[in-house]
């Protein structure tokens, strides 16, 4: 923490934070209500920031909790490469170099720098994810160069003057330069937004007061995260798990290994021990991998702090190699960079939980679970839709059951799309969207409940798949059972498949009739199933969320499915008691 | 029958009357203490305090927080839903959305319905309206056995597609009735008819759940006002701000969710009407709640759905209503400090219960209410009338103990921070709001009402960069006073996927028709005649390839003319505004029609009350006392008036108070405040400090 005297009183502090976040929501509504497609608004893959003159933090507006250091990192690296010098009132800076962003080159990310009677006060920043940039469709790529349009540092204003030949050549690499010319005027007005009402609060509490706020700010949140890091027992502790290949060589798992040092405030996590980059697209950059860091941190430390900002992460350091998936470097493949950080982002909780079980929990499905489906209509137009994500099971905590058909930790408030909507627009039939019983592992506090969704064609279509974590699935903590991992079938001609060598489809064709069902997995469960409360389980058999077998099997309690009786004398023989 | 007009309001603590007499053009109020336990009786005091004979009215006109409370509450019926097969789990599934991003201990919305209590029905709509799959009714009848076995009070029914063709869910709502006549009964596409099937079963599941003791309540309301003698109309109050018969509430119950809230921006409107004003900010401060809607161009600003409970555990109503948005600061917001001893006020709220440290009922965490009383603003004897005495040492102690002494602040300057954080935060909240409808919230006049909306009203307006203020005649009854305001309306939606530049106008006429006619017989059906009956259309209308849609008026000649490229450029132009960017080249297509057929019923003229000078009569002018205000330095000498002596013309500048009955309207430093002859309070805020 910072020795320096803070001048700012108390209450202009909290009038000043309210302000930062209320900055970058707004810069988030305007960039949501403005941006051109539904990733961005349905699907919220968007960040949107306000970072101080070093490229730190301020606040953050979600958006996609990965990218929670993206951000930050490309400010830095701009402010690196163009030098301080350099960044003059009506520029804005643009990227999407996805070794800098740490994904992939669809987050294209403009910066603007805020002045304030010519003095570099503040950057405000916007990362979007653009439809589409160029690149191969339908392979598994094994390099960036096959993935699309690369842009570099450049300047994409320059004193306020566009510069047309960057807009020309991201025009020319684009399939669809329309859309990416709007959420670019999107990003825009989200940047100009930060940057007015950022400059009213510093022309309403002043500068000093509005810079000390924010250096007070961060030393709240540091202040609560290393309160709530010492409360963590000292030690070395290490957890591992595995992905199940890269696209490319089926049936190589992919270890990942993390090891986390708490010592008194601080703690300290090594990534050094995950895989080694791989050859298909499941890598990231670096920021990622420090973000798979940050964000566990987060959710341990200051879950609840708003806005984010770096104090958070003033007692955690990262170790990182490069030349790890989550820490690639060129030329390895991006496209699919979101699949492998979330099981690492786990794996750390696994290896707390001997510590701090009452702050930590399960494993959860960890995937997108969607699929993409594209074809030609009868009438000869194309079409081409994601369906899902579906959502899936998240781990159980000592004092809970795991929530049930949720968006994994990648997305926040991310929604479905209405069975309804999507049978409207495009010739598919849903068959069923069920929870999947017994999917939630058991135990004490039983994991939460994965998805089925069924979704048949009306016409020949083809499907892509990229999902993870069939063979891994998600653990149990405490003596708590492993979940239902996720996985894929298929229906070619009215008989289903259930044999598919991983959950990964690469092109397959479907004729009307054919159908495909993506099973979401569920979340791990969390102490001895032995011992949950008879009446919870024989309530869950009721509701249907564990089977009659399962509830014997491995709960040890004999439950008369129908009237949610319990054998008394059974449960007890099964439960050795 | 008589000429009398009686609006009663349901809030939770208070029951609040207002009536009109049409002869004599006579406004009365009334207010009574909110009786949960039998609410007629607390309807009844209201009206009887203030000498209002039921028999003389001719309509009466209720919202009521009933159907909101059962389901917030979860007291609710036992309720059955009947969902096409495959989909039985998408209400508990909902839109998987994980709001608090980095919480893992994050929440989920509750089904009011079991799964044990969901059940498959075999058939399935395509998404055409074709049948796929024909309705299995041997088994549906097997199934309604079981429901009434498992002992339901209430089926709500869901079957996909019904939007676009209802002909299923109208044969299982008859199968139903014949099985298990004693439910209550509900399928989706009476209550909407607009696709997204977990926003629908999540509507129809609600109404099935507080159908039952909603309909019992006003049975109940119904039968007391017979006994009463009243001969005339009983009327519900929706959360349009509309109207709806008695007959046609116990039905659609949660068509009267949001009642209270949305009179006060009826009332709002009222005023708007009244003043020639066309926009402005209807601002509502209660004790753990603000609430606010907008008023654009004359009329609310509505929304196609809401959430109802907290965002992350939300249960969606897909109706139309009026958008009334929440923040968590309110009269009992918690000022406390966190780690790193930050403050922060709110969300948690003290409630009623304990309640403010001052109230002396057990609280002691300091509120936005102590804060108050600390600093002068509210007087510890005279506070509801004096009904209610306050504890300004307890208050004191709270927030010197619990806030200024670990910040090394004097406890004064304490309570004015906690009070400036509070006002900021509304501030943000209102202008986050009109800056999503593409707004400029600081260009609004700002009315301002609820018991503690008066008191924070200049700071907050200060805050946004509103520039007036106007506090209502009798703010703490303005929900009942709006109701007065209310005409009959219906709304009606029907999804409608169409590119804009191919759909058969014949198709469009179709719909519109069968909306309307269903609305002008429905009106034509109740008592009360109209002035006149108007239509309006509307279409959700999108760019092809984008999701959200914008609703969009158009004048029916439009369609008279079948003039695509009008309602293209309607539609462009009301993209520009919500959105700040259009697309003119690209092509549109539509989603849903909207109808609205509003039966205008004649409006109360304004309240007129007597003219006096610049200078307010001496009797107004009830003491002074020290109250702090920032700007002035510290505790200045401070005149309070009383706001019933006022007269119209009177001139007040700040520092102020102006105390009524259950609120206290704060003049700042630099605010000039005139009543104007309807007895507004209306405040030309000074530039903030």
């Amino acid at each position: 923490m910072s020795d320096s005297p803070r001048k700012v009183d108390p209450i202009t502090v909290e009038i000043i934070r309210n302000g930062l976040v209320a900055v970058t929501e707004e810069m988030k509504t305007n960039l949501m209500r403005t941006a051109y497609n539904l990733i961005v608004y349905e699907a919220l893959d968007f960040t949107v920031g306000l970072f101080t003159p070093d490229g730190d933090t301020v606040s953050i507006g979600l958006g996609l909790p990965m990218f929670i250091r993206g951000m930050s990192e490309t400010v830095k690296a701009k402010l690196n490469h163009f030098g301080r010098d350099n960044i003059h009132p009506g520029d804005i800076l643009v990227t999407n170099d996805g070794y800098i962003t740490g994904s992939h080159l669809n987050h294209v990310t403009f910066t603007m720098p805020v002045f304030h009677d010519d003095k570099l006060v503040a950057f405000t920043c916007c990362m979007a994810h653009w439809l589409d940039v160029g690149g191969v469709r339908g392979v598994v790529t094994t390099d960036i160069y096959s993935e699309g349009l690369q842009i570099p540092m450049v300047k994409y204003r320059k004193a306020g003057i566009v510069n047309e030949d960057v807009v020309d050549i991201i025009k020319m690499n684009c399939r669809l330069p329309e859309h990416a010319m709007g959420d670019l005027r999107a990003q825009v007005t989200a940047l100009t937004t930060g940057e007015r009402r950022f400059l009213e609060l510093v022309e309403r509490y002043g500068h000093d007061a509005v810079l000390d706020s924010v250096a007070v700010i961060m030393d709240h949140a540091e202040a609560e995260a290393r309160a709530n890091t010492a409360s963590i027992p000292d030690g070395v502790y290490e957890a591992e798990s595995f992905m199940d290949d890269d696209g490319l060589e089926i049936g190589k798992r992919v270890p990942i290994r993390v090891k986390v040092i708490v010592e008194g405030e601080t703690m300290t996590i090594d990534l050094s021990e995950v895989a080694a980059q791989v050859r298909g697209y499941f890598n990231s950059g670096i920021a990622t991998g420090i973000a798979c860091a940050q964000v566990a941190y987060k959710c341990l430390t200051t879950p609840t702090f708003y806005p984010m900002n770096e104090g958070s992460f003033r007692s955690l350091k990262v170790i990182i190699p490069p030349g790890r998936a989550i820490s690639a470097v060129r030329p390895a493949p991006l496209q699919n960079w979101m699949s492998y950080p979330m099981t690492v982002i786990d794996t750390v909780f696994k290896a707390l939980a001997p510590a701090i079980p009452d702050r930590v929990i399960a494993g959860h499905h960890a995937d997108l679970v969607i699929g993409q489906l594209h074809g030609i209509t009868a009438d000869g137009t194309f079409w081409v839709t994601h369906v899902g994500p579906v959502g899936g099971g998240w781990g159980a905590k000592s004092s809970e059951d795991g929530i049930s058909v949720t968006v994994c930790i990648n997305d926040g408030d991310t929604h479905n799309t209405p069975s309804e909507q999507l049978e409207s627009k495009f010739p598919v039939l849903v068959e069923r969207y069920e929870m999947r019983a017994d999917s939630g592992g058991p135990g004490r506090q039983r994991g939460g409940l994965g998805a089925d969704f069924v979704i048949q064609a009306l016409s020949p279509m083809n499907v892509n798949t990229k999902i993870e974590r069939k063979y891994c699935p998600p653990w149990g903590l405490d003596n708590g059972n492993d979940a239902a991992g996720n996985s894929l079938e298929v229906r070619i001609d009215g008989k289903w498949r259930d044999d598919l060598p991983n959950a990964k489809l690469l092109a397959m064709r479907m004729k009307a009739g054919d159908a495909f069902m993506i099973r979401s997995g569920g979340g791990g469960g969390f102490g001895d199933p032995k011992t949950r409360d008879a009446a919870r389980v024989a309530h869950d058999v009721i509701e249907g969320y564990v089977s009659p077998e399962a509830a014997a099997d491995r709960y040890g309690v004999v439950v008369d499915a129908k009237t949610g009786a319990i054998d008394e004398k059974a449960t007890q023989k099964l439960r050795g008691k | 029958m008589g000429n009398l007009r009686v609006a009663v309001d349901i809030g939770g603590t208070f029951t609040d009357m207002a009536a009109f007499d049409e002869a004599s053009g006579k406004l009365v109020f009334g207010k009574a203490l909110s009786t949960h336990d039998a609410l007629a009786r607390g309807i009844q005091d209201s009206v009887d305090g203030a000498d209002v004979k039921i028999d003389e009215a001719y309509l009466f006109l209720h919202g009521t927080t009933i159907a909101i409370n059962t389901l917030l509450e979860r007291t609710g019926a036992k309720t059955a839903l009947l969902i096409t097969e495959g989909f039985r789990d998408i209400y508990e599934i909902g839109r998987i959305n994980r709001p608090d991003a980095y919480n893992l201990f994050f929440g989920k919305h509750e089904p009011l319905i079991a799964r044990s209590w969901r059940h498959e029905v075999k058939e399935r709509m395509k998404a055409d309206g074709s049948v796929h799959r024909e309705l299995d009714e041997t088994h549906l009848r097997e199934l309604s056995r079981v429901i009434k076995a498992q002992g339901a009070e209430a089926v709500a029914i869901l079957l996909l597609h019904s939007y676009r063709n209802p002909a299923h869910e109208r044969r299982v709502e008859e199968i139903v009735r014949e099985e298990i006549p004693s439910a209550f009964v509900s399928s989706s596409h009476r209550l909407s008819q607009e696709y997204r099937e977990f926003e629908r079963v999540s509507t129809v599941a609600a109404n099935a759940y507080v159908g039952p003791r909603v309909e019992k309540y006003l049975g109940e309301l119904d039968r007391h006002l017979r006994d009463k003698n009243f001969k005339g109309d009983f009327y519900v109050v929706q959360s349009t701000g509309g109207l709806f018969p008695v007959s046609e509430a116990r039905n659609e119950c949660v068509r009267m969710l949001e009642s209270g809230p949305a009179a006060g921006v009826i009332g709002t409107q009222a005023i708007c009407a009244q003043l020639g004003l066309k926009d402005a900010i209807a601002f509502d401060m209660g004790g753990t709640t603000a609430k606010a809607g907008v008023i654009s161009d004359g009329r609310p600003l509505t929304a196609g759905s809401a959430l109802i409970g907290g965002y992350e555990r939300a249960l969606p109503i897909q109706i139309p209503m009026i958008d009334i948005f929440e923040v968590g600061t309110g009269g009992g917001s918690i000022a406390r400090l966190v780690e790193g001893n930050a403050m922060r006020v709110g969300p948690q709220s003290a409630g009623s219960s304990p309640g403010p440290a001052c109230y002396g009922k057990g609280g002691t965490e300091p509120t936005v209410t102590d804060a108050n009383l600390v600093l002068g603003r509210l007087d510890a004897k005279h506070f509801l009338g004096g009904e209610m005495p306050l504890d300004v040492a307890a208050a004191e102690r709270a927030i010197r103990d619990r806030i200024a002494a670990k910040l090394k602040l004097d406890p004064l300057e304490a309570a004015e921070g906690i009070l400036r954080i509070a006002a900021t935060a509304m501030s943000y909240a209102v202008k986050g709001v009109t800056t999503e409808r593409g707004l400029d919230a600081g260009k609004f006049t700002m009315v301002v009402y609820g018991g503690a909306g008066p008191l924070h009203a200049s700071a907050v307006a200060r805050e946004i960069g509103i520039r007036r203020v106007l506090i209502p005649f009798s703010p703490g009854h303005f929900s009942a006073y709006g109701m007065l305001f209310s005409d009959l309306r219906r709304d009606y939606v029907r999804s409608c996927f169409q590119k804009l530049a191919s759909a058969p106008f014949a198709l469009f006429e179709g719909l519109y028709r069968e909306m309307e006619d269903e609305g002008r017989a429905s009106i034509a059906n109740s008592a009360v005649k109209p002035q006149s009956v108007q239509v309006t259309r509307f279409a959700d209308m999108r760019y092809i390839g984008q999701e959200h849609a914008v609703t969009v008026e158009l004048d029916r000649g439009l369609f008279e003319r079948e003039d695509r490229d009008a309602i293209k450029s309607a539609f462009d132009a009301v993209h520009q505004l919500r959105y700040g960017t259009n697309a003119p080249r690209e092509k549109a297509e539509l989603v849903s029609l909207r109808a609205t057929v509003t039966g205008q019923v004649e409006k109360p003229p304004p309240i007129r009350i007597a003219a006096g000078q610049a200078e307010p009569p001496a009797a107004a002018l009830r003491t002074r006392r020290p109250v702090y205000f920032r700007e002035a330095g510290g505790f200045v000498e401070t005149p309070i008036y009383v706001r019933t002596a006022l007269l119209a013309g009177n001139r007040v500048a700040g520092p102020a108070l102006i105390e009524e009955h259950a609120s206290t309207t704060v003049l700042l430093p630099g605010d000039v405040m005139i009543v104007d002859p309807a007895g507004n309070l209306d405040i030309a805020v000074g530039s903030r400090a």
